[in-house]
């Protein structure tokens, strides 16, 4: 809401000056009393009095007005949406699991780390329910502390603070001796450790010492307890239970054979939150599940995707009746559990939008027989292409290039899923690709047609593979490799990752290759051409992938043919940003905006990322996902342009049109090379396929 | 019955197939969910290819290491994929696994199972908890290995195993996707059931059915 202003409050008045009435409604509010009404009330601050002095009608009228705008829609009012999603997300927990209290904090502050703010949500519920006389057991780990570390309470009396395990190595900062001692510290309670190991060398070590009278007491007063507050652990790779030292590694190969999905204060659960038994369970000192299921108040604080298993196995075996979460586990747990009534209490008030008439089922396409497309589409593009390219003798899924492969020079084998045409298979040509390999639609071909196409590109220079970072291309194109370097072939391999969406940085070669494929077809090809050696034209082509960079929008997904639904539904509000060249999701839904707007973003995540100065030169691709007309692609290569130029940013080459599809996608991608002075000589390059030609005449 | 074991993993590769058949646009709905919606595509395509490839086959002369080797064969040159390197890999292990073996006794099917689950690790570099076709066929196979060791009956081995299989590919809805397209997704693979751990879960049943 704005502040009270003087000028448009004085223009507000000054209407009145005119004759008496309400025919005086300024011109820019139309003659709409209620936008009228709002815009004073709510943008300039008036009170409700003062708005029926400016508008001339009584006080009533103003707070009908008021109420009505309201109903009617013309004001909105909101809560911040993140902020709304995370009390969504706990009301949600709590009546799912039954539970006391949940606490969720919202994930929009992504600067802090997540143990962080965990630890400081833990500390906000424990303080309010920790009371005087209070003996509150503590289980170790990295939230925990955090929460111990946070945690600030008024002066409370005779509250102690135990320990909820035997102690461990200290070659950690969160063992159970101080992660309890830093809660204990923060309530100024009287601290109890266990003064005995958590696991212990036997069985009968672990009956000696709980006879010992000193630990007999400990335990006593752990059983006494009528809070606890415990973090839960997966059993993931990435969890800190394989390197805290608190197990050894063997004995949990044993519990994760046996299917345990979690841990909490040293004890394994099944998915269900059952006890899985193993070699440790009579050599663990500690608080034991069941009681631990017997406490009053048992407060859980945990978070991150990898735990959801973990977590609702906790919920579900009853640990827990306070969580302490973030909102994006929170959601994933309930999502596990088959809650699906979140997704519509999410997107809030989104009104259902009426089915029009003309409302079908099916996509219609051009087809013959859905599980023909691939071989008829082959059929068509050999006989429209003949000029450019040829089966290799006893295989359509092998095309190689008429005038492509020759003695001494290093061969180019490029290859993928079929639906992404004219990728790849119109890169196949004279100073590109030598020889491309199909697959079924977005499937990767098998080994047979590589090794095909290695055979026939190979000029005894060795071959060079390069595809898109994919799981199934890389396993089909590693057997195939094998199986050609059986043959005398030396095979290499530069993998294509240039979609900066779907990985963050630190993951770059985790990357997907989409559209930007392109600019490293076309480097690879022109090395190759020169007759550079293998390991030029590798290095090379790995430094096109290391400098190009891809942003895809989808609007629409996409159909296949067999199916003609979409495979997947985009909202009619939303876009899917980061979105790849296959059926699959982007990396995240949001509303659509303009144009303008929807370059930008892409713009700023590829600025990020690109170290290009003033002066620099780039090549641009903007690139059709299939469904999205040129018309459109020109809008966006109108602002990619100015973004570019604005930066001093010289556009040495561009191409706007259908360069990687994914059969009929609303939707396009961005793709920048960040040039150098080889990478320049080498775009310019000639070369000439049935869809690229460049300074051929 | 008196079936050479040849003639009975080809059958259990014509019940696999029917399987894959009856479950093909569920599979390819839930692939929809977190991938691109072609995995029971894939998999039709990849079984009416192995079953083709046998037919080829003089099933009263080849061993199960052969039928095993052609299933290989004709699995990965029609497929391609991600599931036909994977798929490829498993039979091929479990081929070797059968190598110079004449019946198909239960500690034959302990070791086809290790050797298939194997495969498709090594191959995949995925391990448990990844939400993908080896949360079905790991515990599927220390099932077995398990029910060999404790001196089941035939019946109560296969009940195992197949348990095992369904409780492991139910229990992907709950895991986050880590490797794969449906790992772009992140979180938002949660609650839906990995499609190739369902088909994994369809061939175990048809498994347990035919041996």
């Amino acid at each position: 809401m704005a502040l009270k202003t003087s000028s448009p409050r004085k223009g507000g008045i000054g209407r009145v000056n005119g004759p008496e009435g309400v025919d005086s409604i300024p011109l820019r509010y139309g003659d709409d009393p209620y936008v009228w009404a709002c815009w004073l009330y709510y943008e300039d601050g008036m009170t409700q009095g003062e708005i029926a002095e400016a508008m001339g009608v009584s006080r009533a009228t103003v707070n009908s007005y008021l109420a009505d705008a309201r109903e009617k829609g013309i004001v909105n009012i909101s809560i911040e949406p993140a902020r709304l999603a995370s009390l969504t997300i706990a009301q949600e927990l709590k009546r799912h699991f039954g539970l006391s209290d949940c606490l969720v904090v919202p994930n929009d502050d992504d600067s802090r780390p997540l143990i962080g703010r965990l630890g400081a949500a833990g500390a906000q519920a424990l303080a309010k329910m920790i009371k005087s006389g209070d003996t509150l057991a503590v289980a170790w780990g990295r939230t925990i502390l955090s929460v111990g570390e946070h945690l600030e309470m008024g002066p409370l009396q005779d509250v102690t603070v135990v320990q909820a395990t035997g102690g461990t190595t200290a070659s950690f900062a969160y063992t159970p001796e101080l992660t309890t001692a830093a809660v204990a510290r923060a309530i100024a309670a009287r601290c109890v450790n266990i003064t005995a190991p958590a696991v212990v060398a036997s069985g009968e070590m672990h009956r000696m010492l709980l006879a010992e009278p000193l630990i007999r007491e400990q335990f006593d007063t752990l059983a006494r307890a009528n809070r606890i507050v415990f973090g839960i652990s997966s059993l993931r790779p990435n969890s800190t239970i394989h390197t805290s030292g608190f197990f050894e590694s063997v004995p949990l190969q044993h519990y994760l054979a046996k299917g345990a999905a979690g841990v909490l204060a040293g004890r394994f659960i099944d998915e269900r939150g059952r006890p899985v038994a193993g070699p440790l369970d009579d050599r663990t000192i500690g608080i034991s599940l069941e009681m631990l299921r017997g406490i009053g108040t048992r407060v859980a604080v945990a978070g991150g995707f990898d735990k959801v298993p973990a977590l609702l196995a906790a919920l579900r075996g009853g640990y827990v009746n306070v969580l302490v979460t973030d909102a994006a586990t929170g959601a994933g747990i309930l999502r596990a559990d088959g809650v699906t009534s979140l997704d519509g209490k999410l997107s809030q008030r989104q009104k259902s939008v009426p089915v029009a008439n003309s409302y079908r089922s099916h996509v219609k396409k051009f087809l013959n027989n859905p599980n023909d497309v691939v071989e008829e589409m082959l059929d068509g593009l050999i006989a429209a292409h003949k000029p450019y390219l040829e089966p290799v003798a006893g295989s359509r899924r092998a095309l190689v290039a008429r005038d492509g492969p020759r003695p001494g020079k290093v061969g180019l084998v490029i290859g993928g899923g079929a639906g992404h045409e004219p990728c790849f298979v119109g890169y196949v040509g004279k100073g590109l690709a030598d020889a491309v390999a199909i697959g079924n639609i977005f499937s990767s071909p098998p080994p047979d047609p590589i090794v095909k196409c290695a055979v026939a590109a190979s000029g005894g220079a060795g071959v060079l593979f390069v595809y898109g970072n994919y799981a199934g291309d890389v396993m089909n194109f590693e057997m195939a490799a094998e199986l050609a370097e059986e043959q005398g072939i030396p095979i290499r391999t530069v993998l294509t990752t240039d979609d900066i969406a779907s990985s963050p940085v630190e993951d770059k070669e985790g990357r997907r290759g989409v559209a930007g494929n392109f600019f490293v077809f076309k480097v690879a090809g022109a090395a190759c051409d020169r007759g550079l050696t293998l390991d030029e034209c590798e290095a090379v082509t790995r430094k096109a992938n290391d400098r190009t960079f891809t942003v895809g929008v989808a609007l629409e997904s996409c159909s296949m043919p067999q199916t003609r639904r979409h495979n997947f539904e985009i909202g009619p509000d939303d876009m899917e940003l980061g979105m790849g060249i296959h059926g699959e999701p982007g990396v995240s839904r949001e509303r659509i905006r303009t144009a303008d707007e929807i370059v930008d973003t892409i713009m700023d995540n590829i600025f990020k990322e690109m170290k290009a100065e003033s002066g620099d030169r780039v090549a641009v691709l903007v690139n059709s996902f299939g469904a999205t007309p040129l018309m459109e692609l020109y809008i966006l290569f109108r602002r990619v342009e100015q973004r570019l130029s604005a930066k001093n940013i010289t556009i040495e080459a561009s191409w706007v049109g259908h360069y990687c599809t994914s059969l009929d996608m609303v939707g396009a991608s961005i793709s920048i090379l960040h040039l150098d002075r080889q990478l320049t000589d080498l775009m310019h390059h000639p070369c000439r396929s049935s869809i690229l030609t460049v300074n051929t005449p | 019955m008196s079936e050479s074991a040849a003639r009975a993993l080809a059958r259990m590769f014509g019940r696999m197939a029917e399987a894959i058949e009856a479950e093909k646009d569920h599979l390819s709905e839930l692939d929809g969910a977190i991938g691109d919606g072609d995995h029971g595509i894939t998999m039709s395509l990849g079984f009416k290819a192995v079953n083709k490839a046998l037919a080829a086959l003089d099933l009263d002369t080849a061993s199960p290491s052969e039928v095993m080797q052609t299933a290989a064969t004709g699995f990965l040159d029609a497929v391609g994929a991600s599931t036909g390197p994977l798929y490829a890999t498993g039979l091929r292990r479990a081929a070797q696994a059968l190598a110079g073996r004449k019946e198909l006794d239960l500690a034959a099917c302990r070791d086809m199972l290790a050797a298939f689950s194997e495969g498709i690790r090594d191959r995949g570099k995925a391990q448990r908890g990844d939400k993908t076709m080896l949360d079905v066929w790991l515990p599927a196979a220390e099932a077995a290995a398990t029910a060999v060791a404790d001196g089941r009956s035939k019946q109560d081995f296969w009940k195992a195993v197949t348990i095992a299989a369904d409780n492991g590919a139910a229990a992907t809805a709950t895991m986050v996707a880590t490797k794969g397209r449906a790992a772009r997704v992140r979180e938002r693979s949660l609650g839906h059931l990995d499609p190739g751990a369902a088909s994994a879960a369809a061939l175990v049943r048809a498994m347990a059915e035919t041996l």
